[in-house]
């Protein structure tokens, strides 16, 4: 704005920023900096209290501001010696030469599809293709599948979970947002089409009837607990089973196998309405003479799909995969009220669905060893941003934002 | 695309439209089934009744609202989530207004700080909020709750009406400043009126974000019963052992159907504020 300007300007931002601000330093910032002092503690279950008399503690440790701080009979906590023990902990199971070989196996495992994807990338480029990208795919596919045969992709995955539970949940929650991601995209893709379609009649009332998975979503322990009910052993499912075919149906989620596609069933439930509002969104803003151009020209449906909607998806699509793919990498309460991170693989160890929120949970609550978990969120915080920070790159809604 | 589809295409189309509705209603749908049905089951061996409503009583309701605490979980929840909602759209509007409006040393520097924290993982926060509550002498109370909700709300809502201020236009604000108005009044009288739908966005999801969580509220408020929020009670109620399912599922509606209600009747404000919001944590 013009026209404002010089020392009375400055106070008048600095009056408007202040109470956000302080807000945030208060509520957000000091706990976040206080949780990184920690993770460099040893403080837990047997070291609880502070030292007051070391200035750091004063100023960090909020128990130091009491006018009598707590004291034990035990050592107070003090920090670690390297200080990244507990990140050590945490990740130096990953960093050994086994392990290490294990990843770059299944790396390399995946060459292949790496190069047709370049060589389609590069065909595209070509006034005229000499090969459609489908061969190139699959020639491409097979090669993966042979070489994932060869280095025995399964044994050196086991391997990788075997060395930590901090990797362990990380690779599963991974995994578990791959599996969920193509799932979510062509289900909320298929039904965005069908609901785009001017030649249907009632689509308001799906559009609406769609989307209320997505606003239970907003108190997801509850939902959950219903679909929870649906597969419990005296549950709704094998109820229906029982009457209709007699059949004794087993604890669904007690079987590792069942209790996977379970979880990854009701987040589909909750979330593929997401992925169909965006999407319409983006289907209507396509001009309709593109596919007017391309009846003319004879394509038919699949070509017009692939050749129009989806590159021209691509600006609204990837964004919302990304978004979904980080909130998704979080699942907790979805988790939590159907297995509890359950079935379990054995004490000590975490559950077939133990993802890593849970296993957070479950693991401040059992140890009680905040030094441990302060660093587990540290890591978690880093990788976390890092990843926000690249999808606000590719959705450049930092350009909008720092305009 | 926009061709008309044949009959046969149509008709798989309306079959799978159809399945998918039965798919996102049924759950709901049968929670209450189940809450209207006499007896502690939450199923019944006549499958009819899996569908449609066999039999009707509101005995669950009744002893739901009546015998157990569930009306004092329900108004400690509205309780936190009001206060949550307050507070982060108070302290959140002017720093928008802020962030939208002026050009500052620091601006960016703030900006990637509020990503910073929204990208602070939610449950792991627990450690040192627990540590701070615990010196401040609110661990277990309503106010403490609060206070955990507000690291990430905070700066949730501060994003989001940031977000809703850059969309509004400047103009008005010129034109104000055009007879004599200073920042602090274009403020109060012209971009606040404007922004009142968007606050009201804003409170409503810092509102759900306090109803609906769980966690925190768990470990935050660990008894006794009646300081408990709803979420925290009806998950305790389902994992007992003799559970009493027609109470629960009456609880279920109960909690359920009034926000999915206001979800879709507000849902194109819903979804903005997704977008809008970009980044929710």
């Amino acid at each position: 704005m013009v026209g404002w300007s010089g020392r009375r300007l400055a106070l008048t931002i600095l009056a408007f920023v202040a109470p956000t601000l302080i807000g945030i330093a208060v509520f957000s910032l000091y706990p976040l900096l206080l949780n990184v002092f920690v993770s460099f503690t040893n403080k837990g279950l047997y070291h609880p209290n502070p030292d007051c008399t070391v200035t750091v503690w004063k100023i960090m440790d909020p128990a130091c501001w009491l006018e009598k701080p707590p004291t034990g009979l035990a050592a107070p906590y003090s920090i670690h010696d390297p200080a990244i023990k507990n990140y050590g902990d945490l990740l130096g199971g990953f960093f050994t030469k086994d392990v290490l070989t294990a990843v770059l196996f299944i790396l390399i495992a995946f060459v292949p599809l790496i190069i047709a994807w370049r060589v389609n990338h590069y065909l595209d480029r070509k006034v005229t293709r000499p090969i459609s990208p489908g061969p190139v795919w699959l020639i491409g596919l097979v090669g993966t599948l042979v070489l994932g045969f060869l280095v025995n992709v399964a044994d050196q995955y086991q391997m990788i979970l075997d060395s930590g539970d901090f990797i362990m949940v990380n690779v599963r929650t991974i995994v578990y947002v791959i599996i969920c991601m193509p799932i979510l995209f062509v289900l909320g893709l298929t039904m965005a089409l069908m609901l785009n379609n001017k030649h249907l009649r009632g689509v308001t009332f799906f559009r609406v009837a769609l989307i209320v998975p997505w606003a239970a979503s907003t108190v997801a322990i509850m939902m959950t607990l219903i679909w929870q009910f649906f597969f419990r052993e005296q549950g709704t499912i094998n109820q229906i089973l029982n009457t209709l075919f007699g059949i004794e149906g087993p604890a669904y989620l007690n079987q590792a196998g069942w209790a996977w596609f379970i979880v990854v069933l009701v987040q589909v439930w909750y979330t593929y309405p997401f992925f169909m509002v965006t999407l319409l969104g983006g289907l209507q803003s396509i001009p309709l003479d593109l596919y007017e151009a391309a009846d003319v020209d004879g394509a038919n449906w699949w070509r017009q799909l692939v050749n129009i909607t989806l590159p021209l998806l691509r600006p609204i699509a990837l964004p919302i995969i990304v978004l979904s793919a980080l909130t998704t990498y979080k699942i907790d309460a979805i988790v939590w009220a159907l297995t509890r991170g359950g079935p379990t693989a054995g004490a000590g160890k975490p559950g077939a669905t133990e993802f890593v929120m849970v296993h957070a949970y479950k693991q401040i609550f059992q140890t009680k060893n905040y030094g441990t978990m302060g660093a587990f969120a540290v890591i978690l915080f880093v990788f976390l941003f890092a990843a926000t920070l690249y999808s606000l790159r590719i959705t450049k809604i930092t350009k909008g934002a720092y305009e | 695309m926009n061709r008309p589809p044949r009959t046969g295409a149509k008709i798989v189309m309306y079959v799978i439209l159809g399945l998918m509705t039965l798919l996102a209603l049924y759950p709901i749908w049968f929670a209450i089934l189940a809450s209207g049905r006499a007896g502690d089951r939450l199923y019944t061996f006549n499958l009819a009744g899996m569908f449609v409503p066999t039999q009707w009583t509101w005995d669950n309701y009744q002893t739901l609202l009546q015998e157990t605490v569930f009306l004092t979980w329900i108004k400690n929840s509205l309780i936190v989530a009001t206060l949550t909602a307050i507070a982060s759209v108070s302290l959140g509007t002017t720093g928008a207004f802020a962030f939208s409006r002026f050009k500052f040393r620091g601006r960016e520097a703030g900006l990637i700080l509020f990503l910073a924290i929204q990208a602070f993982p939610g449950i792991l926060a627990l450690i040192p909020i627990a540590q701070i509550l615990t010196a401040l002498g609110l661990y277990g109370s309503m106010y403490g709750l609060v206070i955990a909700y507000m690291a990430g709300q905070l700066v949730f809502a501060t994003w989001m009406l940031k977000g809703f201020f850059d969309t509004i236009p400047i103009d008005l604000e010129e034109a104000g400043m055009m007879d004599g108005c200073g920042p602090v009044r274009s403020f109060i009288h012209i971009a606040l009126p404007l922004a009142r739908p968007a606050l009201a966005i804003t409170f409503l999801f810092g509102f759900m974000a306090g109803w609906g969580e769980f966690f925190l509220a768990n470990i935050i408020i660990p008894a006794p019963d009646a300081k408990k929020t709803v979420m925290v009670g009806m998950f305790q109620m389902a994992n007992e052992v003799n559970i009493p399912w027609g109470q629960f599922a009456a609880g279920a509606v109960m909690v359920i159907v009034p926000i999915v209600l206001v979800f879709l009747w507000l849902q194109r404000y819903m979804e903005a504020g997704l977008t809008v919001g970009g980044v929710k944590g």
